[in-house]
């Protein structure tokens, strides 16, 4: 219990939570306002001012319970209402920049912008439910991110530093724009968590902005004036593993795929696409087109960060003999294919190996490099390219987004009625374990039909000082301060 | 010298006016404030949200109009939103406030209100001010000592192997500039890559507690690059000097060299070198953008910075007008200062 830890962090101002277009906001007000749902680094979300959540059959309705017992620092009960309210206030489609609309636009009029009468109701002091418009799984999952942080009903942005009332166990101390920000425990309150066993270790933490070159962290760093960083990228992470720092690391959901389009010949032909995946060792993509900054994936864009994915189902074994066999047997042996990527960066490094594996397998490739104006004007069109895909909680949100038939980001052209009827399925499964089982038919169909090579999952990583406990790098950069501390 | 003073005073009035301006018509064109705009509500906004906000917080009224209320000539805005709500400049753009005046603009001593910084343009430039000024000072302390140390004995014999080696060694930190000795001295000295590990490779704890440790390194990088073009200035205004027909009677009188520089030569020879520090002190207050970006030390030249990159409209017109005050400032001083150092001179 107890001391300081220093982080560098860009300090921006502080505006209305529902507004915040960066995580290095909400980690400074994370002192004193909490979130009702916690996303995990394993993919799993748990209850925090929540203490279960539930939904019917086919995920319209949603039933939340609330923890009892917690008090805002103001010393008023913490109740349905509350929540209740915040969830009709991130509805508000009329507030500008309020992210937090299109995580619930499953509850929203879409005529008014507004939350849907009836749609969030208050049934007694500790239950909330929740009325759909459509089967939506993602709403919970939304709950859990950033913007969500829950303020009291006197909530003002002109008062919320000044004024800070919230259910955490923090009060913010000073905040500098640019310079520096302190928050420090908020002493004699009876913080729910301690009683929870959920930790609130520290009594004081420094965010210092030391602007945006990493070479500007690394003498800070080196000087001793702060104990961990914000975000380690590129060349970096080697350097400050040099200095002896601790990394911790996961593998996040952003990753490349490198996909055939069968929108083009030959890659209507499945032994063509079959051929391609197999003839690439994701390992060693990972390593030459990714510096080792990550995780070999299995070709399917579901994995282990995803609460749903099904470990079991592996992709095609890397067999490059096999490989030419189906590529000569589909009748294209001689085809040279031309594989698109952007000219810089770990898209250009992680094509040149692929293109290296594939001639090395006796398939003939060749390689052309595009500048980003050119290449973004047609990226879904390209008949065999290379495309990077930002990380997303749920496994079912990215195949909805870019392998379900007729989507606009289907740049792999696909369409398959099965899958599609699959996705639709589990789209409705608000229970993780439940959709495992159908996500394992899908993930079985994306990697037999050859959709793609999604050679591996890209980390994020972060370093810190010897001896701090709690400081993980967070899979979506979410604000868990309360589970900082020193080691005893 | 009254009279001088005076009208030199409205000299810079009127620069400051003239800059001003400039300053707010750039900032106030459309792109610029769709880029204020999207930094202060979100990076996500869509056009109309942004012509909102804007319209929203009198950003689209008039250029003239906007410019009087900053002035403090024509009272602040008060518009009711299409969102409802009624702000008022003279409520720091927000919800209206009971007490606000009806002007508040720099006549009535407000200079506005930071979108970057949320806080009164006043205090951060006050604040930055006087950061700036604490590093300056201590450059000003390490350069103009050893600039003129060098340039004299470089210049009073002039040729000799001393001025050839002096000479050289300024011509090279006159060439080296500061983005590169930096990071060298940051290389060499703090890295544990090198290992010495003597100093500090960031100023940040500085702002507060400034040690040699953690403040040498800065105030160094910035001295070494003024330091060489101080010396060669001094060197060369020395080097006349040291020929004119005067010293060279003294000599024949058979004074002692140590006091002909001392007493006959280095009045006059200073003369050159003193316009040139007073012409170092505005360079110091823009030129150390880099030195403080690189040791991040948040002084007036990251506050330029950020007001810049940011579109900060109070913020960038303040700067700008301690700019044009400490550029005029400066050279009355210097004005003043020849006829101290050289009788010959009149001011009338």
């Amino acid at each position: 219990m107890g001391g300081t830890i220093r982080m560098q962090m860009d300090v921006k101002a502080m505006k209305d939570p529902r507004t915040h277009d960066w995580t290095q906001i909400s980690i400074f007000s994370a002192g004193w306002l909490e979130y009702l749902v916690e996303y995990n680094n394993d993919g799993s979300f748990t209850p925090m001012l929540l203490t279960s959540w539930e939904a019917n059959a086919d995920a319209t309705q949603y039933v939340l319970k609330i923890r009892e017992g917690v008090k805002w620092n103001n010393g008023d009960d913490f109740t349905a209402e509350d929540v209740a309210r915040n969830i009709i206030g991130w509805c508000d489609k009329g507030l500008e920049g309020n992210s937090m609309a299109g995580r619930m636009a499953s509850l929203v009029d879409e005529a008014t912008g507004l939350a849907r009468e009836g749609a969030v109701v208050a049934v007694d002091s500790s239950t909330v439910h929740l009325n759909l418009l459509q089967p939506d799984i993602t709403i919970v999952p939304g709950m859990a991110d950033y913007p969500a942080q829950i303020v009291h009903k006197s909530f003002t942005v002109e008062t919320m530093v000044s004024n800070p009332i919230g259910t955490g166990f923090m009060l913010p101390e000073n905040l500098e724009v640019g310079v520096k920000a302190s928050i420090v425990r908020n002493e004699g309150f009876e913080w729910w968590g301690y009683a929870a066993g959920k930790g609130g270790y520290v009594d004081r933490i420094e965010f210092i902005d030391y602007g945006s070159d990493p070479a500007t962290h690394m003498a800070g760093f080196e000087a001793e004036e702060f104990d961990l960083n914000w975000e380690s990228t590129g060349e970096f992470v080697e350097l400050f593993d040099s200095l002896g720092l601790v990394k911790t690391q996961v593998a996040s959901g952003a990753t490349i795929v490198v996909r055939p389009n069968q929108d083009h010949a030959p890659y209507d032909n499945k032994m063509v696409r079959q051929a391609l995946a197999m003839a690439v060792d994701n390992n060693v993509i990972n390593e030459l087109g990714n510096a080792s900054l990550g995780v070999a994936a299995d070709n399917c864009h579901v994995g282990p960060m995803h609460p749903e994915h099904n470990p079991d189902v592996t992709r095609a074994p890397f067999d490059p003999v096999k490989a030419k066999a189906l590529m000569d047997a589909s009748g294209h042996g001689d085809f040279e294919h031309e594989l698109r990527s952007l000219d810089t960066g770990f898209w250009k490094d992680t094509c040149d190996a692929v293109a290296a594996q594939l001639r090395d397998a006796g398939i003939k490739v060749k390689r052309t490099l595009m500048p980003g104006s050119t290449f973004w004007n047609d990226w879904t069109k390209f008949p065999y390219s290379a495309t990077n895909w930002n990380h997303r909680p749920l496994g079912t949100q990215v195949l909805g987004l870019a392998y379900r038939s007729g989507e606009a980001w289907n740049e792999f052209a696909w369409s398959n009625a099965e899958f599609d009827s699959l996705l639709a399925e589990a789209n409705s499964l608000a229970n993780a374990d439940e959709r495992r089982v159908v996500m394992g038919k899908i993930q079985a169909i994306v990697i037999d039909e050859g959709v793609t090579c999604q050679p591996y999952w890209r980390s994020v990583q972060r370093h810190n000082v010897a001896g701090l406990v709690g400081v993980d790098m967070h899979i979506a950069y979410l604000p868990q301060i309360y589970k900082w501390g020193h080691a005893a | 010298m009254g009279m001088f003073i005076l009208r030199r005073t409205g000299v810079m009035l009127l620069t400051a006016i003239c800059l001003t301006f400039i300053v707010f018509i750039m900032t106030n064109l459309y792109p610029n404030l769709e880029k204020l705009a999207k930094n202060e509500g979100n990076f996500r906004m869509s056009d109309a949200e942004v012509a909102s906000f804007l319209g929203n917080r009198g950003y689209t009224q008039g250029k003239l109009q906007n410019y009087g209320e900053w002035l403090g000539v024509l009272p602040g805005y008060v518009i009711e939103g299409i969102d409802g709500k009624t702000r008022g400049r003279c409520s720091n753009h927000g919800a209206i406030v009971e007490d606000a005046g009806r002007y508040c603009g720099v006549l009535q001593g407000d200079w506005g209100f930071s979108s970057r910084f949320k806080e009164p343009v006043l205090k951060i430039v006050a604040t930055r001010l006087a950061l700036t000024g604490k590093l300056m000072f201590w450059v000003l302390v390490v350069m103009v000592p050893g600039a003129l140390l060098i340039g004299v004995m470089a210049g009073m014999r002039e040729g000799s192997r001393l001025d050839r080696s002096l000479s050289t060694g300024a011509i090279v930190t006159t060439a080296t500039p500061e983005y590169v000795s930096g990071v060298i001295f940051i290389a060499i000295f703090t890295s544990s890559a090198v290992g010495l590990k003597w100093f500090k490779g960031s100023a940040t704890s500085a702002m507060e507690n400034a040690t040699l440790e953690n403040f040498l390194l800065p105030v160094l990088t910035i001295a070494i690059y003024g330091m060489g073009y101080i010396a060669r200035m001094t060197r060369a205004s020395m080097a006349e000097v040291m020929t004119a027909q005067y010293i060279r009677t003294a000599r024949l009188k058979g004074v002692s060299f140590a006091n002909i520089v001392l007493k006959h030569a280095l009045r006059n020879a200073l003369i050159a070198p003193f316009t040139v520090i007073m012409l170092q002190i505005p360079w110091l207050l823009n030129g150390v953008v880099i030195v403080e970006v690189l040791f991040n030390f948040k002084g007036f030249g990251w506050v330029l910075v950020q007001a810049a990159s940011n579109n900060d409209i109070d913020l960038l017109l303040a700067v700008s007008v301690v700019g044009v005050v400490v550029v005029l400032l400066t050279q009355l001083i210097s004005d003043i200062g020849y006829v101290f150092l050289n009788p010959r001179i009149r001011i009338s």
